[in-house]
């Protein structure tokens, strides 16, 4: 395989795994730079766990090439998991044991580790430290799973959909902690199928789906490459017929989503402000207009052919 | 890849979830407790009297005084035999003790004749009954003690020699004990199936291999906990059957804690089995009190083997926990043998290799 940049963590090549007749992972390459936050973004069932579990070292490729800190994980899994942390999707924890116990045992299973209470106030789970780990709430419950991803004091973290089940507060507080990862010097591996979120978290972000990767880039990138538009949009009304919208300046396209009409424009100001003079001659008052840039969502939307979320 | 490494933590750990887990208490220690404690209250219902039988070797009118003597203990009745006779009775459990009288008691006992030296009544008793022992004890060494000083003058003309006879018929109490510490173990190695599946199901075993810890270091804390688990059954349940039935073990502690630690590991080992073949949680529990409820009653824990219809029996001798049983019966209070005690080890031995054998080639860690 080549020689990865020296800035590399992660160098995979032409990743295979295939479960019966389902390709799970169908030649993936990509590489992640020491320091960043990258994300796999993909549907459930796109292939982002089985890669992520490949390259932790807990499922055998069946072809192709993944090194991860410049160890090959299917050479030297052990050597590997000495060094990285992992997050794994919905994995629960010795429901009896306390947060404390559980960092406390976690870290006797590595060379070296840090103190428990470093990563108990590190994590704000001073006040849960002696609560059972099946009594703690999702959140609490996400933390600790990353204090067990820190134990080792490791360069390379693995998160696998780290904000599932939370509720939006709970997935705010744990893009902080998470953010503040990059800040002390670790690279992140995460998957996710929440856009925002790699909107927020990633310096880059892999699109994933059906176990290829159909982009990759920072979300500027994937966004301009797809859209040269922006949407201006608005709740729909009766007296704004398609037809009479599709005239204005610089619109190439009207659609509708739920209750709103959704203008696709190459030129902001002139569409709103033929919107406006067309509002204002129908007699209609209170129009509440909104601009927005495009999304990774409407990248995937338009890769894909699917929504994101199901 | 240090297998020492977490091995005891993960073990401290695992001792704390099973600690915590009040089920688990509950069937593996406060159930056998149970257990023994109604059982040895139901079926020793505590006679006070004895039977014995009286070999009388001299046929002297003095050994026919010593009898009469003895007849005047209300708590023994006296029953003639030969000596071989009586042995077989005591073996069948008809009688508690034999009392041999030795040809020439009569002229040590004959007044101005010193003998050159005391003429020794032998009182046969079953150790593992300790309580009827020590009361049988007693009693003959204060008739022997009354008649001695009736003779005083003279040297000490009798002494008992008290000799051991293992016979089917310990007391109730004393088959339970062990019988009951055997089922106990195979409930301690059985139940180790659900947490090991739920932590397969929750995916705690996938987490866990995503760290250095190994797979023979985790298997092996298992073990430990489960061996001191086995360890505290042990104490509490000898215990119980001490204080509330005087059962007293008899056999070689080193044999007995070696047969535990067999029973124990054997049993953890289908525990395993198990949790290689149940898909879930709920399977893993359906399988575990499928086994272990026919094993239990078909594996002479609460009546000897011999006692079951015969159609049965061969399938009692499939079963592990029946050596298991046996094996404790025998060496802790000296019951009878079903299979000698050699091959109770090598059947317990061949469940073990085989459950470990299918295990390692059928478990799965995800």
């Amino acid at each position: 395989m080549p020689s990865p940049s020296s800035g590399a963590v992660i160098a995979v090549r032409e990743l295979r795994k295939s479960y019966g007749a389902l390709r799970a992972v169908d030649d993936v390459s990509f590489t992640v730079e020491r320091g960043e936050i990258f994300g796999l973004l993909g549907p459930n069932g796109a292939g982002k766990t089985t890669t992520i579990e490949i390259l932790e070292g807990l499922r055998k490729p069946d072809g192709g090439q993944a090194e991860v800190l410049g160890i090959d994980v299917v050479r030297n899994p052990a050597a590997l998991k000495e060094r990285i942390g992992v997050q794994l999707q919905s994995a629960a924890l010795y429901p009896e044991l306390t947060v404390r116990e559980l960092i406390s045992l976690f870290g006797s299973f590595y060379a070296r580790s840090l103190p428990a209470e470093r990563l108990i106030g590190e994590l704000g789970l001073g006040e849960r430290a002696g609560a059972a780990s099946k009594q703690l709430s999702g959140g609490q419950r996400q933390r600790l799973s990353i204090a067990l991803a820190l134990v080792n004091d490791p360069e390379l973290i693995f998160l696998d959909e780290p904000t599932t089940g939370l509720d939006p507060q709970g997935r705010r507080s744990l893009w902080e902690h998470i953010d503040r990862l990059r800040g002390e010097g670790r690279t992140v591996l995460l998957t996710t199928h929440y856009m925002e979120e790699a909107e927020q978290l990633c310096d880059r972000v892999a699109i994933m789906d059906h176990g290829r990767i159909l982009e990759l880039g920072t979300v500027t990138e994937l966004v301009g490459r797809h859209f040269r538009d922006r949407t201006v949009r608005f709740e729909s009304r009766a007296e704004l017929s398609d037809t009479a919208l599709a005239t204005l300046r610089g619109v190439s396209r009207v659609a509708h989503e739920d209750t709103e009409t959704v203008i696709l424009t190459r030129d902001v100001p002139r569409t709103i402000g033929g919107l406006l003079e067309l509002a204002d001659g129908l007699g209609l008052e209170g129009l509440d207009v909104a601009v927005r840039r495009p999304s990774l969502e409407d990248v995937f939307l338009e890769l894909t052919g699917r929504a994101l979320r199901d | 890849m240090d297998i020492l490494r977490g091995l005891w933590p993960m073990t401290i750990a695992n001792v704390k979830s099973f600690r915590r887990n009040r089920e688990a208490m509950f069937w593996t220690l406060a159930f056998p407790v149970i257990f023994v404690a109604l059982f040895g209250a139901i079926f020793s219902g505590g006679s006070t009297r004895f039977e014995v039988a009286w070999v009388d070797h001299d046929g002297t009118p003095a050994a026919a005084q010593l009898r009469a003597g003895f007849g005047q203990v209300r708590m023994l009745e006296l029953r003639d035999a030969a000596e071989d006779e009586a042995l077989a009775l005591m073996r069948q459990g008809d009688v508690d003790a034999v009392i041999v009288v030795p040809a020439g008691v009569g002229e040590a006992m004959t007044p101005g004749v010193a003998p050159r030296a005391p003429a020794a009544l032998v009182l046969y008793t079953d150790p593992s009954r300790s309580t009827a022992t020590q009361t049988l004890n007693q009693v003959v060494e204060q008739v022997v003690g009354a008649v001695n000083q009736r003779l005083s003058g003279v040297p000490p003309a009798l002494a008992v020699e008290t000799r051991s006879l293992q016979t089917q018929s310990i007391s109730a109490a004393a088959y339970f004990v062990p019988s009951i510490l055997a089922m106990a173990l195979m409930q301690l190695g059985l139940f180790a199936s659900i947490p090991l599946v739920a932590q397969r199901e929750k995916l705690i075993l996938k987490r866990l291999a995503a760290t250095p810890l190994t797979r023979l270091t985790l298997v092996t804390s298992n073990v430990l906990m489960r061996l001191l688990v086995a360890a505290v059954q042990t104490v509490l349940i000898v215990g119980v059957g001490a204080l509330m039935f005087g059962v007293t073990i008899v056999g070689n502690l080193l044999v007995i804690i070696g047969l535990i630690a067999l029973g124990a590991v054997t049993f953890l080992a289908i525990g395993y089995l198990i949790a290689s073949w149940a898909r879930n949680e709920e399977a893993a529990t359906g399988i575990t009190s499928a086994v272990q409820f026919p094993v239990m009653f078909l594996s002479g824990i609460f009546f000897p083997i011999a006692f079951m219809p015969e159609w049965l029996q061969p399938v009692a001798a499939f079963l592990p926990l029946t050596y298991l049983a046996d094996a404790l019966r025998q060496t802790m209070v000296g019951g009878a043998a079903y299979v000698a005690l050699p091959i109770d080890v090598a059947v317990l031995a061949v469940w073990l290799a085989v459950a470990t054998a299918i295990t390692a080639r059928f478990f799965r860690w995800q």
